[in-house]
């Protein structure tokens, strides 16, 4: 049997369970990376250029450690998924940064998903992969149905039952927030927020004190859509729905405050975050940026934090 | 309407030339000041602070324009992956923040760019009918070419003069000469007249000049205030010069030819196959092909050139260190915290190494 490897980074959140199920009815064993340590990032952050941000060079530690734990491993270059609305350049050169850097890795199941380029071409791709595994062009097709179904069960539970992917894929429990006053939504890419190691716990840190944290994935696709289309207009990134959108939905269901979180030197967030804090001025909603990279340092995190969840505090209390 | 567009390399040259053929009055066109280091600081000031160099310097440009007066603005939009989609949208929120009640007409570099920019000179031409606006059009575009003629020259010259700063005082001669012309014969002669006064500048007879490839973004190739004039001071290194990154090239290929089924970058593309083999948006895919390119026609080094968190320039960076193709490449970030002096120091360096290289491969041995 066939093993596959998953590393747990970048795209894994949002199509985890597509993955896992079009993989293992094929017939592989799907292996996912451990979740992210100090030895991943460190491996991670030694092979690619310095410029490279934070979640790329934790994507290549995840590679690394799946070697020598499978036989193929499986990196799509997703660079469209819609009308003239890409992914950003890293994610569609992906493979080829991780065939160029990890010379070690095991060969690449890298099909590139383009629906620009036609229907044809999308069916030539995973045609392409699934020819590893099976011959047999039905059995192929299945697989990508359920995958796909599996993956919209997945959304959908996220955004019915308000639970983040972690909650979703590993079936953690949530810690108790009924107990919390307030409500701050938590806007940034899902590879950078539900990565426990990357953003310090943000999550459950927030939770601890005693604060309702939502996130972009407990909002429907639709709701998502909608609100980027009022914001800014036809989305240019694939991504842009989790970013403005969710930030455009929030600050017009009314939150007590919004933080953002983004790695250092991300292209698309810097324009699209920029947005996103215009829109918070206008509608008086505090909003705190937050910028992650491999150095970033817990202490100071939870310092700005506090102060800010303070100021949220007393500013509910004056309000009211 | 007073039209202002932001500056980028000589494309100030065509757009004079047209306005002033087409009989525009005085103050319709604005051509905003030369970049300098206020026109980067404003861009800085009223930027993200992430965004790219490239951002910076047209915001930058298009607040001096507005500062002139001017109400249209002309900006790139690409439907691409890389952040050129986005100048537009975030520039005008900008500029209505601070005040200037611009409208903004974009610019279609990623398809149908004849179409577009037809498009766009009509919507500013006030109904001139077509047949007055084509051969402006082209006489425009003919300055451009010249130019880049005059260029190609200035670039060989410049690394074996023997008073250094000759070609490139005789370029910035010519680069006015060629601007207040009013012919296309006019053009033709100045562009023959200098490019033979640069042929005679006096040059070193025994120097056999290193030669080095730029690759890069756009932008920041063409523009040489973004990347501090590395061509002037690779020259004044006696480094020869070559980048195939020009403004007269892009017009050929992306207005004309492309149409015609002809792709400029073929070649490189297929050299880049082993690598990379689909577009990454901007310029990345060329990048990491220019890099094979210049390793087999036996260049010396490759100067990568990108702005700071450019994401295609990052990921061809990535590849580009790790290609079998035997080339020393200096990646240069360019951003508005970059210094002369640290970019000469890491210039003379990489100069030092491609030099020990070239001796080692001469004499068998390190000299």
């Amino acid at each position: 049997m066939v093993t596959v490897g998953i590393p747990r980074a970048l795209l894994y959140y949002q199509y985890y369970p597509m993955w896992k199920v079009f993989l293992e009815k094929l017939g592989a064993e799907v292996v996912v990376s451990p979740p992210t340590n100090k030895s991943i990032l460190n491996s991670g952050v030694t092979r690619g250029v310095q410029d490279t941000c934070l979640p790329v060079k934790v994507f290549f530690g995840h590679i690394i450690a799946l070697v020598g734990k499978c036989d193929l491993m499986f990196v799509p270059a997703v660079t469209s998924l819609g009308k003239k609305s890409y992914n950003c350049s890293k994610l569609i050169g992906l493979p080829n940064m991780a065939r160029a850097l990890i010379p070690e890795s095991p060969p690449l199941l890298a099909p590139e998903i383009n629906c620009e380029k036609g229907r044809y071409n999308l069916y030539r791709n995973i045609y392409a992969v699934g020819r590893y595994f099976t011959s047999n062009p039905f059995k192929l097709k299945k697989a990508v149905e359920e995958g796909w179904a599996s993956n919209l069960d997945y959304w959908n539970k996220m955004s019915d039952e308000k639970i983040t992917p972690l909650q979703a894929i590993d079936g953690k429990l949530s810690t108790d927030v009924n107990a919390s006053s307030f409500t701050v939504a938590l806007i940034g890419h899902p590879y950078i927020i539900y990565d426990e190691y990357v953003s310090h716990r943000l999550i459950s840190r927030l939770q601890k004190m005693e604060v309702k944290v939502v996130t972009p994935e407990m909002v429907s696709q639709e709701e998502l859509d909608a609100a980027t289309r009022r914001l800014v207009g036809v989305p240019h990134w694939l991504f842009e729905p989790e970013i403005i959108g969710a930030g455009g939905y929030y600050l017009e269901t009314g939150v007590d405050g919004i933080i953002i979180v983004a790695a250092f030197g991300c292209g698309p967030d810097s324009m699209m975050l920029s947005i996103v804090e215009h829109r918070a001025r206008e509608s008086e909603i505090p909003l705190l940026p937050l910028s992650l990279d491999e150095h970033s340092s817990e202490g100071g995190l939870v310092t700005r934090l506090e102060a800010f969840l303070d100021m949220v505090k007393r500013r509910k209390r004056v309000c009211v | 309407m007073r039209v202002g567009f932001p500056h980028f390399g000589n494309v100030y040259i065509p757009v004079k030339a047209m306005t002033r053929r087409l009989g525009a009055a005085d103050g319709e066109v604005i051509i905003p000041p030369p970049i300098t280091q206020r026109t980067l600081d404003l861009g800085v000031k009223y930027s993200p602070q992430e965004a790219c160099l490239p951002y910076k310097l047209t915001l930058g440009s298009l607040i001096e324009a507005c500062e002139l007066g001017a109400d249209t603005l002309i900006q790139a939009r690409g439907t691409g992956i890389c952040r050129l989609g986005y100048y537009a949208k975030g520039q005008e929120q900008m500029l209505q923040d601070l005040g200037y009640n611009a409208h903004f007409l974009t610019l279609d570099v990623s398809h149908n760019k004849f179409i577009s920019i037809m498009r766009l000179i009509r919507d500013m031409s006030n109904n001139i009918p077509w047949r007055e606006i084509i051969p402006a059009f082209f006489f425009g575009i003919g300055k451009l070419f010249a130019l880049d003629k005059i260029e190609k020259v200035v670039q060989k010259v410049r690394a074996v003069e023997v008073e250094k700063g000759t070609a490139s005082r005789i370029y910035r001669e010519a680069i006015n000469a060629v601007d207040e012309a009013t012919e296309s014969k006019e053009v033709k002669e100045i562009t023959k007249e200098y490019i033979h006064k640069v042929i005679q500048v006096p040059k070193d007879p025994v120097a056999d000049p290193l030669k080095v490839g730029i690759v890069g973004e756009i932008y920041v190739v063409i523009e040489p205030f973004a990347n501090m004039d590395i061509e002037v001071e690779l020259g004044k290194l006696g480094i020869e010069v070559e980048r195939t990154m020009t403004l007269s090239r892009w017009i050929k290929y992306s207005l004309f030819l492309n149409y015609l089924g002809v792709d400029e970058w073929r070649e490189v593309h297929k050299l880049a196959g082993p690598y990379i083999d689909h577009d990454i948006g901007g310029d990345g895919w060329e990048s990491v092909g220019e890099k094979v390119l210049y390793a087999h026609e036996g260049f010396d080094g490759v100067i990568h050139l990108a702005p700071f968190t450019c994401m295609p320039e990052i990921v061809a960076e990535n590849i580009m260190t790790s290609t079998k193709e035997d080339i020393p490449v200096l990646a240069v970030t360019c951003d508005e915290q970059q210094s002369k002096q640290g970019m000469l120091t890491h210039l003379e360096a990489f100069v030092d190494l491609i030099g020990f290289r070239r001796r080692k491969r001469e004499h068998g041995r390190r000299v």
